[in-house]
């Protein structure tokens, strides 16, 4: 063991070279870090913009198995005919694994009673010029479980500005959330009763009103004939719903919204929920592209940190394996005594591993949590300024995500733009950041001095070469 | 002790050799000197008797056992200890940290042991303060007698020394020999010292003169 002592004595009496060493060995550590920190930074990101893109699955009437029926049905006045959601299917796939909530949907249209409709659109003009009378009523009713659950929500488009949404609890009330606009025309204020009529007959409901949200798009969600005004829209209990409907709506609903926790699984909970509902009757649709166009993108962005770790401890490796080569020539007397004096040439190879081993603790300690934590900081705040893209997928919550670390423009192999062309439609909403937080923690510390040893290790391996081959003579009497 | 049978060595061609069919017997508790002018072979004979390289013929004994069987390294370690021209300490170190390093590389049986070392360095007249300097402080005849004591507290039974006069004035070179002739006589160990000066040579018990390729005794 007295190559220890010999290590320890050699950096102690040289301290110019083991501060120059140290520094060398500092930078070297810091890139490693750096290529570590985008690395984490990526994974982190990933899993960050993966759980907040989420996917979705919604069982809704199978429209296609209805045209077909359609087209085949020999009547001369053939109608489209689809049958409503189960509800109970509903519930069973909402008991599958990674099915974190559902939201059932429940559309239609009544008109005002005591108050008046903003007014627009009870009438609209057809294809052709025609005009065509609608037979739908001037306030859209929008059945729902929970409006936070609900994508215009969910996405900031429609914000809850008085009194509260509608949960799960406001099943079977009467309970109603309604716009701002009309509000605010009409003098409704939360705690108002208001009364709406049925369409098809003389029956009215009174609804209770518990919640005033302000719709900041511009455009309706009920396009052409019988559209509506944004404004005219309330939200209630998809039971209520169902009732102005009809009984026979009971129990039943337009669609039904799973939300699926692991958006990677998204395609073995489809396969077992068709397992449970007649396809020819419904159908369950994916909708993971969000999921998918940051799967993709991320993968690029994790590549790409993976390449920065190879190629700074490749160029750590080389580099310090030079400077151990200068040293070792500049070494020769002393390895000449050593081997003349009998030591073996592993001791020797062993004594100059152990004064890199020390550099390198040292080095590690100067870079350290503090340098490592502010690198992390740098890193992060510049990938999220010079790289940001914003997903917005269809009807569905936004995500903004980082990039390419340090980069600009398209991430690696287009990543960026990958992002940004995945499948935007629909209102934008607000956006929804995903914060990225990479410190330095005592496992990266490990993983970074693991790979300091590594490439010490390999630094003197390649250096001691000449150990190996160095005979005494030619160095002590030659 | 040590026995040279037939020994030879050339750096290309045999017929070039610097030395053939030497046989020489080296014995315990005696100096001996090997003189000769330079580029005569007297060093290359040097490193083979201290293993530092292998001879192109023949065998070297030591107590009997040929030194390639020993192994060199190990021949180098437990057998040999070797003073240069040039003192080859290790620079970064104090002279007690050079003594006390020797001591544990050759595994001899003082190893360890900081106040035998220390012994010696002050029956070689280094100061305590001298010797926890860097040895690049010392003059050279100090840093000679750092190098001699290196040998002296090691296990060795054969020490070789390669012109250990060869950069000290005459004062420095009188304390030298005598320490050699102190190894050989007081500690028993066969000293073997190659050199150009008559004066080291007459100081030694025996003295070979290496000229034309052969050895004879003077």
């Amino acid at each position: 063991m007295n190559f220890f002592k010999r290590a320890w004595l050699s950096l102690t009496a040289k301290k110019g070279r083991s501060v120059l060493l140290i520094l060398v060995t500092s930078a070297i550590m810091l890139f490693v870090l750096a290529g570590m920190l985008i690395h984490t930074a990526a994974d982190t990101a990933t899993t960050n913009a993966k759980k907040s893109v989420g996917a979705t699955l919604t069982l809704s009437a199978n429209r296609e198995a209805s045209f077909k029926k359609m087209r085949k049905s020999s009547s001369s006045n053939p109608k489209l005919t689809t049958t409503p959601v189960k509800l109970s299917n509903a519930t069973k796939i909402a008991q599958l694994n990674n099915v974190s909530s559902y939201n059932v949907t429940s559309s239609t249209s009544v008109n005002a009673k005591s108050f008046d409709a903003i007014s627009k659109s009870t009438s609209s003009t057809g294809p052709g010029g025609q005009s065509s009378s609608s037979s739908t009523g001037d306030i859209a009713v929008t059945g729902v479980t929970n409006t936070s659950e609900v994508s215009s929500f969910s996405d900031k488009t429609n914000k809850i500005t008085k009194g509260r949404g509608l949960t799960i609890a406001d099943k079977n009330t009467n309970n109603t959330v309604i716009e701002s606009e009309l509000a605010s025309q009409e003098n409704i204020s939360v705690g108002d009763t208001i009364t709406v009529k049925s369409t098809s007959g003389s029956k009215t409901y009174k609804l209770k009103v518990v919640g005033v949200y302000k719709a900041s798009s511009s455009t309706s969600t009920q396009q052409g004939p019988g559209a509506t005004d944004p404004s005219n829209t309330i939200y209630t209990s998809y039971t209520f719903a169902n009732t102005v409907k009809g009984s026979k709506y009971a129990g039943t609903a337009d669609s039904v919204t799973f939300n699926v926790s692991n958006p990677s699984q998204v395609s073995s909970v489809k396969k077992a929920g068709n397992k449970i509902i007649n396809n020819s009757k419904y159908t369950l649709a994916t909708n993971d592209s969000s999921y998918q166009t940051v799967k993709a993108a991320m993968n690029n962005v994790k590549s790409f940190a993976d390449k920065i770790v190879w190629l700074v401890a490749i160029a750590g490796t080389i580099t310090l394996a030079l400077i151990v080569i200068l040293m070792i020539r500049e070494r020769r007397h002393e390895i000449g005594v050593l081997l003349a004096l009998g030591e073996s040439r592993w001791k020797i190879v062993g004594q100059f591993f152990v004064e890199m081993v020390v550099v390198l603790i040292v080095a590690i300690g100067i870079g350290g949590k503090f340098v490592g934590d502010k690198l992390g900081d740098q890193l992060v705040s510049q990938e999220s300024s010079s790289t940001s893209a914003t997903i917005s997928a269809p009807g569905d919550k936004s995500v903004q995500m980082s990039g390419k670390p340090g980069g600009s423009g398209g991430g690696p192999g287009g990543g960026n733009s990958a992002i940004a062309g995945g499948g935007q439609t629909g209102t934008t909403g607000s956006t929804q950041e995903t914060n990225l937080d990479v410190n330095v923690t005592v496992l990266t510390m490990v993983e970074l001095g693991g790979f300091g040893l590594a490439i010490m290790f390999l630094s003197t391996m390649i250096a001691s070469g000449g150990i190996l081959r160095l005979q005494p003579k030619k160095v002590l009497i030659e | 002790m040590l026995k040279t049978n037939n020994l030879g060595y050339w750096y290309t061609q045999q017929k070039n050799s610097l030395f053939e069919n030497v046989n020489l017997e080296f014995k315990a508790g005696q100096s001996c000197a090997i003189v000769g002018q330079s580029g005569s072979g007297k060093t290359t004979f040097l490193s083979l008797i201290a293993g530092l390289d292998k001879p192109k013929e023949g065998t070297i004994e030591f107590d009997g056992s040929d030194i390639n069987q020993i192994g060199l390294t190990n021949y180098r370690k437990k057998d040999v200890s070797i003073v240069f021209q040039s003192y080859n300490l290790f620079t970064y170190m104090s002279p007690l940290n050079n003594l006390l390093t020797a001591l544990a590389v050759t595994q001899s049986s003082h190893a360890g042991d900081k106040d035998f070392a220390m012994d010696m360095l002050r029956k070689l007249g280094l100061t305590d303060a001298q010797m926890k300097k860097n040895v690049q402080q010392l003059s050279g005849g100090q840093q000679q007698r750092v190098a001699i004591a290196r040998t002296m507290v090691c296990d060795a039974k054969l020490v070789v020394a390669d012109e250990p006069t060869g950069n000290l004035d005459e004062d420095n070179t009188a304390e030298v020999i005598e320490l050699f002739q102190q190894i050989a006589h007081e500690q028993g160990k066969c000293v073997i010292i190659v050199t150009r000066e008559s004066t080291v040579a007459k100081a030694c018990d025996n003295a070979y003169r290496l000229a034309k390729h052969e050895f004879s005794m003077i």
